[in-house]
């Protein structure tokens, strides 16, 4: 019994370190913009299918993961540039419209240029580990990694460099940013950025052993926004345990109710929050968002 | 400004009128203008298939194979001398566009027969349609529902009961007496549980525990884990690829040591692809498509299945699936009636009922009670070695 | 003020000619579209007439979803839920449990507005991204429990419905079928524009344009949206009965994404908010639909799966970036373009066109001549002269270590003007805001009227006949000037959403738009009654508001820097308006840099200083009070009396 357990918990958290960096794509747009972007979940599935096709055409595995996130980086910032900065009465409303629409258009891309089957990425170099009977890929390994190595990198930056802290503040203090030397178009550009990378990342690490396909994204991101909200879509900190906790509740409910109840557990908890306690798991908000 | 800006709707709506104003065929249940083909002039088959949206995998291989069909009957000379005309209509993966699809079928190309849909759901909405409208439907979807009761509506794929009885069978055969069930969440899993436990109380089978997936399903260790816990003897895994590979992915890796079934559903490449070496020792319950060359000299389908591959891949530079043998059984099927019975409604349907052909999903016996006409025979067993697919003989 | 070309006032018609004078449009509309419908199954082809029962279906949700956009400025990304809902209690009622189809139906579109109204009741308080996402998850848990639930007949779902019969008549083909739809969809199209005609739905589109304006004019920002969630959902639920009926069969893909995507794209290319433009974004998207599925494969060889969505992300850019207004926008200017074109009578064309507009919100002079142009606006006054209307205790507001207010007192007598006045930063807006209700204090009460109003929001405190304005104008800008000082009546209606929708308050709306006319003419702002509030100047747009604050018949009128950026003369009739208005009753709290005219202006002058009441007094006593100078103009007290004289000799 303890070994299911441990199994699920396993499988709870490697799931959830992906939906952690989405989470950090979507706060660190959001904090900017304040836009929530439906297509976060896509910069995932569009990494994860192009470094498979670059792969599967030749390319070391190494290079071809450069690649992959490079590209979807500079999707992130052609998004910003070319559609959102282009919305001439960015409202809320407005915003999930455009960002919806961008994620059915890559989407539509993906299908049309890789057609309907799902690709993975070859496993990451390393050895499946079978500790006291609980089987640990190597992959779900490298995926935990991913959170520790990027999602601390962001957050450090975040809070630890004057650019960083710039950007933070930009929505509320435009005037903090421009000291530093970010007008609110670079804060823009940089917040997609950022959003591309850590989506290119999390769809990377994923690759492997869950798989890219085109209407993955959609999901994905909806995941990550979940765990944005229990992260009151101000902290990272408390995005990504939050975002654990839903990887590890998530892979409970399949393994000792129902599996096909999974996909509904997120959003059950996401109305939940959103009734009962809106900051989240944040302890003490610093500013409401409502 | 609110008002004024209806007067500007006004043009609008007429101009949609004028886009709706077609030709005059009576939407109103009236006789149609061009009345049934009657006995000349050319026939005329329609189909609706899942070419765009989630089923595509399904509907365009079956469109492949139809319209080569129609090609080759063309070059034939029809049937009986009369031109055969096939119209292929996309019901876009939902419920509505096959509804739209056989409406339009029916009312404005005034077709004889209905070949379609690739999926359950869109041919359940077919079917009243078919019922009401006294044409006869041959659906190339799975669920034995499609029929069940039906009048005018037949079905050309292995019914799911007979796939199992197969693997249940072999399971009798080796002892087995405790069985896990991990399935497809969707249609094409539904209803195996209570199957498995139906068939199984006759031969000493039992299903100890029952796990579920979704199509786009990618993480599969709860499922094995539970299963991994459980004292079955064997497992049956029901699904459709990429999902039904990658369980057999996350299965070997999770270490469950159990032998492994799996059904029909996963007869191609991208189970191999999804798997890897995972794959090998897999016994999967199947037609013949996949391992024509060791079937006997002497098996019937054989010259067919054979002439069918050869054909299609010289069509479309690509080995035919299993989807397309489903829509090339209905055709022939259909094709044999009406040259037998000409177009009439009643007529074909009956000819229908009795109709008896070696397909590529196997040899088919329709008879009033049984619109599906496939029985376990059609069916085989193969072993996954290496990447492909080993007859087990018996 | 006669003005020949003025159109007619709609109050001096019969009954009849009113009713068609402020329905014209729908009727008009509603007529084309019925004899359209009428005629459309014996002329379409049969190809045709199934996509437009189809779009005919769609319309009912995509009419929904423009209501819950345009009035309620909330996306929902979870229609198809609701329509799912509504397919699928129909469907089981009928098969199941073999109720009667009416039965079914009404079951069906209440199931979907009591899941709408659970859901609505936590998340319509938030703002934002909140709903549209939270539907978004709806979608998906309502797929997924019926996918899940044998009731629901998991993924195969719930088939075998049977044709519905009315009167005796089997609706067993596409054209009895259309007819059949198209009552229901006209009876929403009326409901629907009733609706955003209403009380109701004026309110709602104020909300949209300055939340914190229309929540200081008594409007209840939360129930109404809620309201009309509720109502959106009763759409899609009813559009989820014809589609059970139609296609026979429901299964959970029918609460999908993409039927979800395919609702919001049909409001957004019809128009945000417009209701005609749902109808004929349903139209248009179904025909899009069914070209699509051809034109890109035929594009794009080899292209499989999915297709239509390519097109669907294309147009939804394309429409948001180059189009935002949609089909309305198009059509709009389409129109204008053609009278353009026409150089015989576009004039006249465009009165015409005018009128239409002019009489459902306006009233014509000469039908209140009798009312002299100097009339008063009407006030409350339920209190005697002197009795005290406003009372302050101990208000105390922080922000994080800051105390904006510390401990104020203050009594307000009715029928008196108090100005409010000190340094900037002082805590003068804090504490208008609090009295208002834009804020809660930290502690301490405000008592209006004897009811504790402190920490409740706006709208309560205005529902008792307290409204302001504003020093940052709040003017809703989709509306002309008539239109926002007839928004200042809001509190006088009672007329709901309900009544809205049946159209039965044609009466107070007539009564209301003779005041706001009436108000204007004090204000010497009938000139430009019709004209887009924002594009007035900004002397004008600060006077309207005035009116519109009056609109409302307060008994106590806050008023944030009325004077700024007034011109002398403006000065002067907003000076001369706000004394007669005392001398008729009405008590009024005003917050004004320019010392000068409060000291002139107000009875009593109250002194704020680093958020410390420092002076309560009459003007003369406030002005020498020592303290005062000092803490006001700096500490020398001889300097600040020259500085003083300065500020006032400067106004």
């Amino acid at each position: 019994m303890l070994t299911d357990f441990l199994q699920l918990t396993v499988a709870g958290l490697s799931q959830g370190s992906v939906y952690a960096l989405l989470a950090v794509g979507l706060i660190a747009v959001y904090t900017v913009r304040h836009i929530v972007n439906i297509a976060q979940g896509e910069f995932a599935m569009l990494a994860g299918i192009g470094g498979a096709w670059l792969t599967a055409a030749g390319m070391p595995l190494i290079l071809a993961i450069l690649v992959a996130i490079f590209s979807v980086i500079l999707v992130a910032i052609a998004m910003e540039r070319l559609i959102i900065a282009r919305v001439k009465n960015l409202t809320t409303l407005f915003s999930m419209i455009v960002t919806l629409s961008v994620s059915i258009l890559l989407q539509a891309i993906m299908l049309l240029v890789w057609g309907p089957e799902a690709r993975g990425l070859p496993r990451f170099p390393g050895e499946n580990l079978l500790i006291g009977g609980v089987s640990i890929r190597s992959q779900e390994l490298w995926m935990l990694g991913a959170l520790v190595v990027v999602g601390g990198g962001i957050m450090l930056f975040y809070e630890k460099t004057r650019w960083g802290k710039a950007l933070r503040a930009c929505a509320e203090q435009p005037i903090a940013a421009r000291i530093v030397g970010i007008s609110p178009v670079m804060a823009s550009v940089m917040a997609f950025a950022i959003a591309g990378f850590v989506g290119a990342v999390a769809g990377v690490v994923s690759s492997p052993i869950a798989l890219s396909l085109w209407s993955g994204g959609l999901l994905l991101g909806l995941k990550g926004f979940v765990a944005a909200i229990l992260g009151g879509f101000s902290s990272f900190r408390a995005a990504i345990v939050g975002a654990l906790l839903l990887g590890v509740i998530e892979a409970y409910v399949a393994g000792y109710v129902a599996s096909g109840l999974r996909d509904g557990v997120a959003f059950l908890i996401l109305i939940l929050v959103l009734t009962f306690r809106t900051q989240g798991l944040v302890l003490k908000p610093t500013a409401v968002r409502v | 400004m609110k008002h004024s800006r209806m007067r500007l709707f006004a043009p609008v709506v007429i101009a949609t009128a004028l886009v709706l104003a077609g030709c005059s065929t009576s939407n109103l249940g009236g006789t149609s203008d061009a009345d049934k083909s009657g006995d000349s002039g050319p026939i005329k088959i329609g189909a609706v298939l899942d070419i765009t949206g989630v089923g595509a995998s399904l509907g365009v291989p079956e469109q492949n194979t139809l319209q080569m069909l129609a090609d080759q009957l063309k070059a034939d000379g029809g049937i009986n001398g009369r031109d055969v005309e096939l119209i292929i209509v996309d019901d876009q993966s939902t419920e509505d566009g096959a509804a739209k699809a056989t409406a339009k079928l029916i009312e404005s190309d005034n077709v004889d027969l209905i070949i379609g849909a690739s999926r359950t759901g869109p041919s359940l909405a077919m079917r009243p349609l078919a019922e009401a409208a006294e044409i006869p439907l041959i659906s190339v979807a799975a669920n034995a529902a499609i029929v069940d009761g039906a009048k005018w509506v037949f079905k050309t794929t292995q019914n799911d009961v007979t796939v199992l009885e197969t693997i249940l069978n072999d399971a009798e055969k080796k002892g087995y007496t405790k069985l896990a069930l991990v399935r497809d969440a969707t249609g094409f899993g539904e209803g195996i549980a209570d199957y498995i436990t139906q068939l199984g109380a006759d031969r000493g089978i039992t299903l100890v525990t029952t796990e579920a997936f979704e199509p786009s399903a990618t993480d599969f260790t709860p499922q094995m884990t539970n299963i991994r816990s459980s004292d079955a003897d064997a497992v049956i895994i029901w699904g459709i690829n990429p999902a039904a590979g990658l369980a057999q992915k996350a299965y070997v890796q999770l270490g469950v040591n159990k032998p492994v079934y799996q059904s029909h559903g996963i007869a191609n490449q991208a189970f191999f692809d999804a798997a890897g070496p995972s794959a090998d020792g897999v016994i999967a319950a199947m037609g013949r498509l996949l391992v024509t060359e060791q079937l006997d000299a002497d098996n019937p389908q054989r010259p067919v299945i054979e002439k069918f591959q050869a054909d299609y891949s010289e069509a479309f530079g690509e080995q035919p699936s299993t989807f397309g043998g489903h829509a090339f059984d209905a055709w022939h099927i259909a094709v044999n009636a009406i040259e037998k019975a000409g177009t009439d409604p009643n007529a074909l349907r009956d000819e229908l009922e009795q109709a008896e052909f070696v397909g590529i999903s196997g040899v088919y016996k329709m008879t009033p009670e049984n619109h599906s006409g496939l029985t376990a025979s059609a069916l085989i067993l193969a072993e996954a070695r290496g990447g492909s697919w080993t007859l087990l003989k018996d | 003020m006669t003005d020949s070309t003025a159109p007619t006032f709609v109050g001096n018609l019969t009954p009849r000619k009113r009713f068609w004078a402020t329905n014209r449009g729908t009727v008009i509309g509603c007529s084309i579209l019925v004899v359209v419908a009428i005629i459309i199954p014996f002329t379409a082809s049969a190809s045709m007439m199934n996509v437009a029962v189809f779009a005919m279906i769609f319309a009912l949700p995509a009419i929904g979803l423009s209501l819950l956009m345009g009035l309620a400025g909330q996306v929902s990304l979870g229609q198809a839920a609701f329509f799912g809902i509504g397919a699928y209690t129909h469907a089981i009622l009928l098969t199941k449990f073999d109720v009667s189809g009416p039965i079914a139906a009404t079951a069906g579109v209440l199931a979907a507005m009591f899941v709408a109204l659970l859901v609505g009741l936590p998340l319509m308080r938030l703002r934002g991204h909140y709903l549209a996402l939270a539907t978004l998850g709806l979608g998906f848990i309502v797929m997924i429990t019926a996918r899940e639930w044998d009731f629901t007949g998991r993924t195969t779902g719930i088939f075998g419905i049977a044709r519905p019969v009315v009167f005796g008549i089997p609706i067993d083909n596409n054209g009895l079928f259309f007819w059949f739809v198209t009552p229901f969809v006209v009876l929403g199209l009326i409901v629907a524009l009733n609706l955003t005609h209403s009380r109701a739905g004026r309110a709602l589109s104020a909300v949209n344009d300055s939340e914190l304006a229309a929540e200081s004019l008594g409007v209840s920002t939360y129930a109404l949206r809620l309201k009309v969630l509720v109502l959106s959902a009763g759409f899609a639920g009813l559009g989820g009965v014809f589609y059970a009926y139609q296609v026979a069969i429901v299964s959970p893909q029918i609460a999908g994404f993409n039927v979800s995507v395919e609702f919001l794209l049909m409001v957004v290319i019809g128009g945000l908010g417009s209701v005609w433009g749902a109808l004929a974004g349903a139209f248009l998207i179904e025909f899009l639909g069914e070209g699509m599925s051809e034109l890109i494969p035929a594009l794009i060889p080899g292209a499989t799966g999915e297709v239509q969505l390519l097109g669907y992300g294309i147009v939804l850019v394309l429409v948001i970036l180059l189009l935002p207004g949609g089909l309305v926008q198009a059509t709009t200017a389409l129109w204008r373009w053609f009278l353009a074109k026409l150089p015989s009578r576009p004039v006249a064309t465009r009165a015409e066109g005018d009128d239409i507009a002019v009489n459902d919100t306006a009233v014509n002079d000469t039908a209140v001549n009798d009312t002299a142009s100097d009339a008063l606006p009407k006030v409350s006054a339920p209190l005697a002269p002197g009795e005290s209307i406003l009372e302050i205790s101990g208000l105390t507001m922080r922000y994080g270590g800051v105390v904006a207010l510390d401990s104020v007192n203050l009594t307000v007598p009715a029928g008196t003007i108090l100005g409010l006045i000190g340094p900037n930063g002082a805590g003068k807006t804090t504490c208008f805001n609090i009295i208002s209700g834009a804020l809660a204090p930290t502690s301490g009460t405000v008592t209006f009227l004897g009811r504790t109003i402190s920490g409740r929001k706006p709208h309560v405190a205005a529902s008792h006949g307290l409204t302001r304005t504003f020093q940052n104008l709040q003017i809703f800008s989709s509306t002309d000037v008539v239109g926002n000082v007839y928004m200042g009546r809001y509190r006088q209606g009672r007329a709901g959403i309900l009544r809205g929708m049946l159209g039965l308050q044609a009466h107070e709306q007539r009564s209301n738009r003779g005041v706001a006319h009436d108000i204007l003419q004090s204000m010497n702002l009938t000139d430009v009654a019709h004209e887009d509030a924002g594009s007035l100047p900004f002397g004008r747009q600060r006077m309207m508001e005035v009116c519109r604050a009056l609109a409302a018949e307060p008994a106590l009128l806050l008023l944030d820097e009325p004077m700024a950026g007034l011109s002398g003369a403006e000065r002067d009739v907003l000076a001369e308006l706000l004394r007669s208005l005392r001398d008729a009753g009405l008590t009024i709290l005003l917050v004004e840099h320019d010392v000068a005219q409060v000291m002139s202006l107000a009875d009593h002058v109250a002194v704020l200083d680093d958020g410390v009441l420092i002076a309560h007094g009459e003007p003369e006593i406030v002005r020498n009070d020592p303290a005062v100078i000092a803490a006001y103009l700096g500490t020398d007290v001889d300097e600040a009396e020259t500085e003083l004289i300065d500020l006032e000799g400067h106004a």
